[in-house]
């Protein structure tokens, strides 16, 4: 096809393009989840107070909109809380596991040779364990805390960004303009930050928008199964398994936060594969 | 309004010699013997018309060529005529066959029985146009399956295959081929077997050899005419290149922006044209003009063109390379290549895709590593890769002007970037964008916003900013519209007379080498199967190759 | 020509190197891994004799027997030795947990793992292709639009959520499915299997959805798709050969999908209360169990590994072209 019709083309309203209302409506659960994760402790401070005589309410009880646990706690202040403990994580996951991405993939891309090869065989030997498997057993075998869980989640995500990494970058070294800086004597340093990484970046994003999303689903997993998260915290995940018993008494323990898990995983992979299409096409000339 | 225009240019066309089946001032259904007869075919893409309201009609067995550079509708017009525009586009008007007549827009059940049987399409690229997972005979018999009424034997399936490779002079075995098995030739003669295996009224070829090697061109051409004769089936011949169709189409229109500017007898045309655009794109066409300064060469027994007089004077040799080897991996690309370039002096490396030419070249600069050899520099031996060259001993520019530029950098950063390092004002911007017959505001933009031609202008700066002494052009202008070619190659001429370069061209073009070149090597397989001044090789060329490659371009423009 | 026999014949001779060379890859990081699950038993916190001993008192006579049984007194790369010995003669020690050998603890907990990934992937693949084809065919329309809900729904849905709400559902409010345990063996079993089956194809579903429909869109935009059309071959022949050139890049993401199943087989049997592998898992990493531990690691690893050679090959298979480059090398 012709370069004009080609542009043509492209202006075109892409048919595939994700309604903007869901990425609106998406984009709105996230900063509300943002906010509870900023000042949750301070809407909700005695979240984690237990109190036997109000246990097991159901929900709509006077005082306790969403009822409350067998512990008495108050299910809508256990969940307001409860977003920090469960997002903090995820989001220090994916930001960690970017920016080895970046450092890792960048260098075995552009460099190649011996130093690709080492990395190629790590990522090739953390990719051969399924991430929760390997998660579960180090974590549970070794009592990881929540920071030592983070650590852990960054370096199994890290294949996937040094992956996406090092395939952008391969592919954009291989083109004349990286070649044209060569010709400029530019170091190598100079050009694979200054001349390829920009034209990664739309990729970097988009998928630390979705890997905040597979951190989150991982990280809610392993305080399911009782890793990670030490018990009485208020998290997401820990209430499923707390309320997993009481279900009959309040639907409402169990409900909320795995809605909420869905509900805020869902809208990070949206925004992620909305990222995605848009800023790919302006990254691309 | 566009209305109006249009209908003016059938009359237009009434002018041209008797027996033209186009045109004529009779309006639609012009020729009763016609093959096919579109009229008011009109294409309305999403921000309004994209091409004007015109007709044609084509008689059985004869080829009407439609010429137009990129971006001119000539694709989209073949697409609407099979029933395949992109989304977001529609066709009007109506294609009047032998068998049955369309109304666009049709619906799909009307294409559904109109394509292959008797409309077919053939593509440009025959590397892309072929499913790379089916052996070639089953994409043939696909085509004969949807054609045939009854569901055929495997014996008789089989035997129809063989009879369509044979038709396109491929052996019986090319069935059992996956097409990346074959030569880019060959597939796309198993694309012609697969688009006529069903017999179609109408063949629209769109662009069909553009992606071949020059030596494959004419054959892929002339097998076409042959099998459209022999079948009495009309073709429609999409082009960029005015000299193909020399011979080759009975007639010829030629469109720009969407609008038929001329059409008419392709002899008249070509021989005649009466609007200045056709006269533009006749005169860039280097196969085409260079004839007749060959003439004009010969007939003052000069063959010396200005730089190769400046190079006479220049005093020594800039660039010796001495019998360059290059292997990646077990495969040997250069055997013992030689390669020297004077001061001031313009060198042309010419040869087919795979003989290494591109390879000599990045030896040279320093991007590829060469396996043994001596590369000199002003008589300095440099050492392999780039690290032992500086950037002011020589730049590239590449040949894919869409990816020479960083996508995410302005024009004006780039070319400061270069300055830069070549330890110049950022204030020489200016002064660089117009030495490359660029407006100065350009420096604002990214590469996104400029055309082809004006992007490679941009890495003719970018090289030029760091005042190289020797510029290398690896095929710069083989993906530029031949108009543009012309205007790149003509500013090339001009900066290496004003700012005295030595200019390392590559090309498989022989035309382009040879307006530009003093002396020439010819590549083959990776060895240098002859040398000497431009003027000499390419007009008396002593190697049997070098005849054939001079043959085949000239056969693209043949002679009256 | 470059289509005569010897070349197919030299071709053929260079993928059965390829082949081995994948092979001994695969073989080279199973030996890394080994290493790492067995050094498990020495990096985990607390004493290794207490650890190994469990609950069981701690006598002098009880630590020489731990001590001898586990040759702690060997160098480290004998003791690896003996315990991979064994390991690949299928024994990996007693079971601290189960009082059980640990061969005998997983074999009988294999089965129920077998049936309910087996079941979760027939579903997902059975629903997940036919529905991505059709959201490429006809993207934009209210097909595509319901796949790519259900697409981000089910990629951004943890098991045991999914697992948790249709319990409540099905628990509640349409008694139809047991929601609890493996049943009584049987048809009985596969009824108990359904919904645990359902969660877990959820995610699996949307992977390969998503997998397919972005390769068929892919495929549809070529230059041979136009070509079929424009010699007349009818719709659907034309979706099948996309479908054919898709199907490489849906084997090249087979790996996602197995990691996906694996982690999500040990929540959707938490979930359910299954007994199967996931649970023994789960049960065992929290006991400290270790020699289970490890040798559910190494069975999963060595699991994934050779269906991850399986895919490669099928990738071989399905693409000539890497035939052709690969006997090139």
């Amino acid at each position: 096809m012709s370069s004009t019709e080609a542009i043509v083309l492209a202006k075109l309203p892409r048919s595939r393009r994700r309604h903007p209302v869901a990425v609106w409506l998406s984009l709105a659960l996230l900063g509300l989840v943002a906010f509870l994760v900023l000042f949750g402790n301070l809407i909700a401070p005695d979240a984690t107070a237990q109190s036997i005589l109000d246990s097991l309410l159901p929900p709509g009880s006077p005082g306790h909109l969403l009822g409350t646990d067998e512990l008495g706690r108050d299910v809508l202040d256990l969940t307001i809380a409860g977003a920090a403990s469960a997002l903090v994580g995820p989001v220090c996951v994916a930001l960690g596991s970017m920016l080895l991405g970046i450092l890792l993939g960048t260098v075995a891309g552009y460099l190649r040779g011996p130093i690709d090869f080492i990395i190629g065989r790590w990522t090739d030997l953390l990719f051969s364990l399924p991430l929760l498997l390997a998660a579960i057993v180090v974590a549970g075998v070794f009592g990881a805390g929540y920071w030592m869980t983070v650590l852990l989640l960054i370096l199994l995500f890290s294949p996937s960004d040094i992956r996406i990494v090092r395939a952008g970058v391969m592919e954009q070294a291989a083109r004349p303009f990286v070649e044209a800086a060569q010709m400029l004597s530019l170091s190598k340093a100079r050009i694979m930050f200054t001349q390829v990484l920009p034209n990664v970046w739309s990729l970097v994003i988009t998928n630390s928008m979705l890997n905040v999303a597979f951190a989150l689903v991982a990280f809610s997993s392993l305080s399911f199964l009782g890793v990670g998260v030490a018990p009485g915290t208020a998290d997401w995940g820990r209430q499923l398994t707390d309320g997993r018993a009481i279900m009959i008494d309040n639907p409402a323990a169990v409900l909320v936060p795995a809605l909420l898990i869905i509900g805020v995983a869902s809208a990070a992979n949206l925004v992620g594969d909305w990222l995605g299409q848009n800023l790919t096409r302006t990254g691309r000339s | 309004m566009t209305e109006t225009r249009m209908t003016n240019v059938p009359a237009s066309g009434a002018g041209l010699g008797s027996g033209s089946s186009i045109g004529s001032g009779t309006g639609p259904g012009i020729d009763s013997t016609a093959q096919v007869a579109v009229t008011g075919l009109t294409i309305d893409g999403p921000a309004g018309v994209v091409v004007a309201p015109f007709d044609f009609s084509i008689a059985p067995g004869e080829t009407l060529a439609l010429i137009g550079e990129s971006g001119s509708g000539k694709t989209l017009s073949a697409k609407a005529i099979a029933g395949l525009l992109p989304a977001g586009f529609s066709a009007r008007g109506s294609i009047a066959l032998s068998s049955a007549t369309i109304e666009l827009p049709s619906t799909d059940a009307v294409w559904r029985a109109t394509r292959g049987r008797r409309i077919s399409l053939l593509l440009q690229d025959p590397f892309t146009s072929l499913s790379p997972v089916h052996r070639c005979g089953t994409q043939i018999g696909m085509t004969i399956d949807a054609a045939s009424a009854t569901r055929l034997s495997r014996e008789e399936r089989t035997a129809r295959i063989t009879q369509s490779l044979a038709e396109v002079n491929l052996p019986a075995e090319v069935a059992r081929a996956y097409p990346h098995e074959l030569s880019g030739g060959m597939r796309q003669r198993v694309a012609i077997a697969a688009a006529l295996a069903t017999d179609p009224e109408l063949l629209i070829a769109d662009e069909p050899t553009t992606a071949l090697d020059a030596s494959n061109q004419g054959e892929i051409l002339d097998l076409l005419r042959g099998l459209q004769e022999k079948r009495g089936m009309a073709a429609l011949l999409i082009s960029h290149d005015l000299g193909m169709v020399r011979g080759r189409a009975e007639h010829v229109l030629v469109m720009r922006h969407g609008e038929i500017v001329e059409r008419g007898v392709t002899s008249s045309v070509l021989n005649a044209p009466s609007h200045p655009y056709t006269r533009a794109l006749i005169e860039a066409d280097p196969s085409l003009t260079d004839r007749s300064a060959g003439v004009v060469r010969t007939a003052s027994g000069v063959g010396v063109t200005p730089a190769a007089a400046n190079a006479d004077s220049a005093t020594g040799d800039l660039v010796v390379a001495t019998d360059i080897t290059k292997s990646f991996g077990d495969k040997t690309v250069l055997h013992g290549v030689s390669v020297t370039v004077g001061r001031g002096e313009t060198v042309g490396i010419v040869g087919e895709s795979g003989s290494g030419k591109t390879t000599i070249a990045r030896c040279i600069a320093g991007l590829e590593h060469e396996t043994s050899g001596v590369i000199e520099f002003d008589g300095v031996a440099l050492a392999t890769g780039r690290a032992s060259r500086t950037p002011k001993q020589m730049q590239i520019v590449f040949q894919d002007p869409y990816s020479s530029l960083n996508p995410m950098i302005s024009v004006g950063r780039s070319l400061k970037l270069a300055l830069r390092v070549a330890g110049r004002p950022a204030s020489d911007l200016n002064g660089l964008l117009q030495l490359v017959e660029l407006p100065t505001d350009f420096a604002s933009k990214r590469p996104a916003e400029l055309s082809g031609g004006q992007r490679q202008r941009v890495a003719i700066a970018r090289a030029l900013a760091v005042q190289p002494q020797l510029l290398i052009c690896d095929e710069s202008v083989s993906a530029l519209d031949v108009s543009v070619q012309k205007q790149i190659l003509d500013l090339l001429s001009k900066l290496r007379v004003e700012l005295g370069l030595s200019i390392l061209f590559i090309s498989h073009d022989l035309a382009v080498v040879r307006q530009l070149a003093d002396r020439v090597y010819v590549l083959r397989h990776g060895e240098v199967v002859e040398s000497g001044p431009c003027h000499d090789v390419l007009n008396a060329p002593t190697h049997p190759y070098t005849q054939a490659l001079v043959a085949a371009s000239i056969h693209e423009a043949p002679t009256h | 020509m470059t289509i005569t026999p010897i070349a197919r014949a030299s071709q053929a001779r260079s993928l059965g190197r390829m082949l081995v060379v994948r092979v001994l890859g695969t073989i080279g990081i199973l030996l890394v891994l080994s290493i790492i699950v067995f050094s498990m038993l020495h990096l985990a916190p607390g004493d290794i004799v207490k650890n190994l001993l469990g609950n069981r008192a701690s006598s002098p006579e009880a630590i020489a027997a731990i001590r001898a049984q586990y040759n702690l007194d060997q160098p480290l790369y004998m003791q690896y030795l003996i315990w991979l010995g064994n390991a690949l003669t299928g024994d990996f020690g007693q079971s601290i947990r189960l009082q059980d050998s640990v061969s005998n603890v997983i074999g009988s907990r294999l089965g129920i793992t077998a049936a309910l990934s087996g079941l979760a992937f027939l579903l997902a693949l059975v629903v997940a292709v036919p529905l991505g084809v059709q959201s490429a065919v006809r993207s934009g329309s209210w097909i595509d639009r319901f796949a790519t809900g259900f697409g981000i729904v089910g990629l951004s849905a943890p098991t045991f959520a999914v697992g948790l709400l249709l319990l409540y559902v099905f628990a509640f409010y349409v008694p139809i499915f047991p929601v609890y345990g493996a049943g009584d063996g049987g048809l009985d079993t596969l009824w108990h299997l359904v919904l645990p089956a359902i969660t877990l194809a959820l995610g699996l579903g949307a992977i390969i959805l998503k997998l397919t429909r972005t390769a068929m869109l892919r495929e549809l935009e070529t230059d041979y798709v136009t070509f079929g059309r424009a010699r007349g071959l009818p719709d659907r022949q034309v979706h099948l050969i996309a479908l054919r050139n898709a199907a490489i890049p849906i084997v090249t993401g087979a790996s996602l999908v197995l990691t996906f199943l694996v982690g999500g087989t040990v929540l959707a049997e938490t979930t359910f209360a299954l007994p199967g592998l996931g649970t023994l898992l789960q049960g065992s990493v929290l006991f400290k169990d270790i020699a289970v531990v490890q040798a559910l690691t190494l069975l999963v690893a060595v699991t994934i590994a050779i269906i991850a050679l399986l895919a490669d090959l099928a990738y071989i298979f399905l693409d000539p072209r890497i035939r052709a480059k690969e006997s090139a090398q």
